[in-house]
């Protein structure tokens, strides 16, 4: 399907993606931590007396669950625009499209990888020891990314033909981070609707299964981790689909 | 000519745009799905019933006026658009320099730009690394490997893009004004890759308004005026009748 010079060009686009992100450089990279920092500081300030009361290592539960939404906020966004920021790319070259697509997904999987570690440090300084259970962590990173690319590939199939759902997906993200518990137990919402919303958020399994390996020292059930996998790739494969169906039309609508 | 020397070939080839009035909302695109039968604002004929072919070894030029639908042609055969009709036959890969340095970003450095636009142009960064010192110095810009790209004029960036597609393999290549934004130098030069292409298994299409670079190389021309195909053939006859047209 892909030879070595597809391959290659990936991997082109995905190294200068990083790098204009500025994450090459250590000052760079710091910058954009101190998104999720900030936002750890003030959601525990105002909430580890009461949601986080009964939270033990209240800190670390709180970035867990900011590192993954923000990977997945930034990078489906990204992902999302990607054919529109490189208007020309896609309306005046020959190559695979979802490469732009995957370069944004790829690029920011850099991030990902060094954000977790600089998490699992915090987590050991604030006395969480390191467990066999943390050997589960790039699996649930790859998990991360599959479904941060099934939704990124579904946007920018879609993003070309209706620019509000740039506006759409925005509105949409803000509800995610309350129906996600992030900063809150799931047992906060009670049962009922709210309890099957978080059961069905793709976002909050993979955060659960984050936070049950580094804060509870459990490797995840390997049933929970093919429950998510499994549909996630099969959307994967399907907003694939959808993207490979839609691009002969891209370069008309971009 | 026997049918085994075709590279490429077009019949009935014709590609329609819808009309747009304002921008497409969600709203409007489940309305369209829901309403199949609505053509809207109507569409606009790009290009109507284009028929040429191209042999391998053989350059063909095309011109017209502005808006004749030449660009729209060249991205037809690429795969960029889809045709609204007819057929478009190739025979071997491909490569479509539409614009010279398209793709290349302007905060990258020159040397990290060769090596994206080289992939662009699929040519290996493993290559690129063999050929680096002979593109920058084609490319005349031995003092600027270590600077953004932004620091260059329009004229550098062409001859930097220029002197990497050089080396593309494709055996189709379609250039689309590659050669507008160069100086006297860069298109004198230019002509000297075309030069040495003629002759060899490359098929080229070239749109371009330099009747003089279709005379001194394009075998035969094909003649578009507001999406439609005027004539194809003999460069010499094409070409006089559309300077008859032009006055």
């Amino acid at each position: 399907m892909y030879d070595a010079a597809d391959l290659n060009l990936l991997r082109e686009l995905t190294v200068s993606q990083y790098k204009l992100k500025d994450q090459s450089s250590f000052f760079g990279f710091l910058w954009s931590f101190l998104n999720p920092l900030l936002m750890l500081g003030v959601l525990f300030l105002f909430f580890r007396m009461r949601l986080g009361a009964e939270i033990e290592h209240y800190p670390v539960y709180l970035l867990l669950g900011l590192l993954l939404y923000t990977h997945f906020a930034n990078t489906t966004s990204l992902g999302m625009r990607v054919l529109r920021a490189t208007r020309e790319l896609t309306t005046e070259t020959v190559f695979p499209k979802e490469f732009l697509v995957l370069s944004a997904v790829l690029s920011s999987a850099m991030d990902l990888v060094i954000s977790t570690v600089i998490c699992l440090a915090i987590a050991f300084a604030s006395g969480i020891g390191p467990t066999p259970a943390l050997l589960w962590v790039p699996a649930i990173l790859v998990a991360e990314l599959v479904l941060v690319a099934w939704v990124s590939f579904f946007l920018a199939a879609i993003f070309p033909f209706a620019w509000d759902v740039d506006h759409i997906f925005h509105v949409l993200l803000r509800a995610l981070f309350f129906v996600t518990p992030i900063f809150y137990h799931p047992s906060f919402v009670g049962e009922g609707v709210a309890q099957t919303i978080l059961r069905l958020n793709p976002l909050a399994q993979v955060i659960a299964m984050l936070r049950t390996v580094v804060l509870d020292g459990e490797s995840v059930a390997l049933s929970t981790f093919t429950l998510f996998i499994v549909p996630g790739l099969v959307l994967l494969g399907l907003g694939f689909a959808l993207f490979k169906r839609l691009e002969p039309r891209f370069a008309e609508y971009v | 000519m026997s049918e085994y020397l075709l590279r490429l070939r077009t019949r009935g080839l014709g590609k329609d745009f819808p009309l747009r009035d304002g921008r497409d909302t969600a709203m409007r695109v489940l309305h369209r799905l829901a309403t199949p039968n609505d053509d809207g604002p109507g569409r606009i004929n790009a290009l109507v019933d284009v028929s040429f072919e191209v042999r391998a070894g053989e350059m063909v030029g095309v011109v017209g006026n502005n808006g004749a639908g030449k660009t729209t042609l060249l991205k037809l055969i690429a795969g960029i658009y889809r045709p609204s009709r007819g057929e478009i036959e190739r025979r071997g890969e491909l490569a479509l320099l539409s614009g010279l340095g398209v793709g290349m970003v302007r905060d990258l450095t020159v040397r990290e730009n060769v090596y994206l636009y080289g992939a662009i142009c699929r040519v290996h960064r493993m290559r690129i690394r063999t050929i680096f010192d002979e593109i920058i110095a084609w490319a005349e810009l031995g003092d600027f490997v270590s600077a953004p790209l932004r620091t260059l004029s329009t004229g550098m960036i062409s001859r930097l893009a220029f002197s990497i597609a050089r080396h593309i393999e494709a055996p189709i290549l379609l250039f689309d004004e590659a050669m507008s934004a160069g100086d006297e130098r860069f298109r004198h030069r230019c002509e000297e890759h075309f030069a040495a292409l003629r002759g060899g298994d490359t098929s080229m299409l070239m749109t371009t308004h330099s009747l003089d670079l279709v005379e001194r190389f394009c075998d035969r021309t094909l003649w578009l005026r507001s999406g439609e195909q005027v004539a194809f053939g003999d460069t010499k006859e094409v070409l006089s009748a559309y300077r008859r047209w032009a006055t």
